[in-house]
């Protein structure tokens, strides 16, 4: 394998806990401590491990959105942890985000092709009397059709919103998609649907993804490789059969045999 | 989902708002004192234009403390001048004095009240120890001292109002603000390479829009009520009908049984007061998300 598309080391992001009128620093919440994962060109990589692990802040700091306190995160090669204008800007056409939440990550008082448009306007990637066209190609790609331009956001249900959250970061043309439970919020049908779209997009425009969720289940449906994250570290890492067949790590046991079987008594292991 | 394709909310609460017959009355009572007030404007400056003295100064010391009646619908003052020739004159003042306000406290408000919501930290900082000062002196007294400094009269009343009453606007948007800036729709924009510029004014503004309209309903009639108790104090409007003033002069006669001119500007008070403050409630319900029942999925 030639150089990995995203290559994170050693990376850390610690919170400050400030006590007193003068904000003393009395200690440090590590969200991430000392995390190392590697996705290849077109590969999918499952972050699983619960609430509060630090997988949201682990993808924030691949984003930029946090600042690391030490490591680094190469993208292409390059090293990205102090990137700033030009080159950030780069970053942001290459590596996207899908949120959680389909309700709260479309801004309200924007048309659907505004929201799906500004991003590539603004990096120059279309031009504006093309606009309405690439719109609609866009939410063609994820399964909405042309009526939906002009509308806004709360006039869709959950799911629609959230193929909307992917045409907006899929019209960047992004080489790497970072999923933070993208769908977590959704109804299982609805997350079906969603997780094979994503598939189809992956075949389709050659993507990569950071499949960041606390439900095992939906991992082994589009990943390659699994991570298993536990209070800020990187506790297994494997190919997806393996994690799920043969656990080495006594977390990933338990997430294991968390989750719901018809048939299986509580606590007892898949086999 | 809703069945007409491409409503904003703004639409959706355009229309919440219409339903309610009480937001019209109040509607109709601002349209009617706008027109008041431009026509007032209107006179103003044709007289000014020919150079003479127009009918609300005219003086008729014969014809004093009229009564409401056939020639003076609101009757005469002391000094024998039309009451509501007056009274229009006091509406213009008070729209002047209601808009000039709000457009010198609304934008400083709301500028200061975003770079502190969205940046936070030194900026905030020094944004909220400006106005902490300015809301720790007692309004009408700075009021006072800027009248004093600019001197008596209108700019005095303009920039007294509007560099004190900046504050609440301020601290209304930096919160609305300081809700927006960690949502995931904020999130995105930056993700997509967005300068703060854009995200402030482009993505953020129009979701706090709400507050500056409401801010506005409620600014508007807090401002014309700083102006009469100003002009009744003497500081306010010089030589122009105010309100503050004609409630000033009446007071004098009152107790001898001239009702009317204390009587009509203070009905006039009352009503602008209300109709903007019902409105400002109405425009909260139907604008503020939390409030809002209408258009949910």
């Amino acid at each position: 394998m030639s150089d990995p598309l995203l290559d994170v080391k050693d990376l850390r992001v610690w919170f400050p806990i400030r006590r007193g009128v003068i904000s003393r620093t009395v200690g440090h919440v590590r969200a991430v401590d000392g995390v190392s994962l590697s996705i290849g060109e077109g590969e999918v990589l499952g972050l699983v491990g619960e609430s509060g692990c630090g997988k949201s802040t682990l993808a924030r700091a691949i984003l930029r959105l946090e600042t690391p306190r030490e490591g680094t995160i190469r993208y292409a090669g390059r090293d990205i942890t102090q990137a700033s204008g030009r080159q950030l800007a780069d970053l942001r056409r290459h590596v996207q985000v899908v949120f959680q939440d389909p309700y709260a990550s479309l801004n309200p008082r924007m048309t659907i092709m505004d929201i799906v448009t500004e991003g590539p306007l603004e990096h120059g990637l279309i031009p504006a009397r093309e606009r309405e066209q690439a719109a609609a190609d866009i939410l063609g790609d994820v399964g909405l059709g042309r009526d939906a331009l002009h509308r806004y956001p709360h006039e869709f249900s959950g799911g629609q919103r959230q193929r909307i959250g992917i045409a907006r970061a899929l019209a960047m043309k992004p080489k790497l998609i970072i999923c933070d439970e993208a769908v977590s919020a959704l109804d299982v049908s609805v997350q079906a649907q969603v997780i094979n779209l994503l598939s189809d997009l992956r075949a389709s425009h050659g993507l990569s993804y950071l499949f960041i969720t606390h439900d095992l289940s939906v991992v082994r449906y589009i990943a390659d490789r699994v991570a298993v994250m536990y209070y800020g570290k990187i506790v297994e890492t494997g190919p997806c059969e393996t994690v799920m067949h043969n656990p080495s790590h006594d977390y990933t046991k338990k997430l294991l045999a968390a989750i719901p079987v018809p048939g299986r008594k509580r606590g007892e292991l898949e086999t | 989902m809703n069945a007409s394709s491409g409503q904003s909310l703004w639409k959706a609460a355009g229309r919440t708002l219409w339903k309610r017959p009480l937001t019209r009355i109040c509607l109709l009572i601002v349209v009617l004192y706008t027109g008041a007030a431009l026509y007032g404007e209107a006179v103003y400056y044709w007289n000014r234009s020919q150079d003479t003295i127009p009918s609300y100064q005219h003086q008729d010391i014969d014809n004093r403390f009229q009564p409401p009646g056939a020639g003076h619908i609101m009757g005469t003052d002391a000094l024998g001048r039309d009451v509501f020739q007056r009274l229009i004159q006091g509406t213009r003042i008070a729209f002047r004095v209601g808009l000039i306000t709000s457009m010198i406290a609304i934008p400083l408000g709301v500028l200061l009240g975003c770079l502190a919501g969205y940046f936070g930290g030194r900026v905030d900082d020094v944004i909220v120890w400006l106005y902490s000062t300015f809301a720790s002196i007692p309004g009408l007294l700075f009021i006072l001292a800027i009248a004093m400094v600019v001197g008596k009269g209108l700019t005095g009343v303009y920039l007294g109002i509007g560099l004190t009453t900046w504050v609440s606007v301020c601290r209304l948007i930096r919160a609305e603000v300081m809700k927006h800036r960690d949502r995931p729709y904020v999130e995105a924009a930056r993700v997509l390479g967005y300068r703060s510029p854009r995200i402030i004014f482009l993505h953020i503004l129009p979701n706090v829009f709400h507050v500056i309209i409401i801010a506005f309903t409620l600014r508007f009639p807090a401002s014309i009520s700083t102006e009469v108790f100003m002009s009744f104090l003497g500081i306010g409007v010089q030589g122009e009908p105010s309100w503050g003033i004609m409630i000033n002069s009446a007071r004098l006669r009152l107790w001898q049984g001239v009702w009317w001119e204390m009587t009509f500007v203070t009905l006039a008070v009352f009503f602008v007061v209300l109709a903007f403050n019902l409105l400002g409630d109405a425009l909260r319900d139907a604008l503020d998300p939390r409030l809002r029942t209408g258009i949910t999925d």
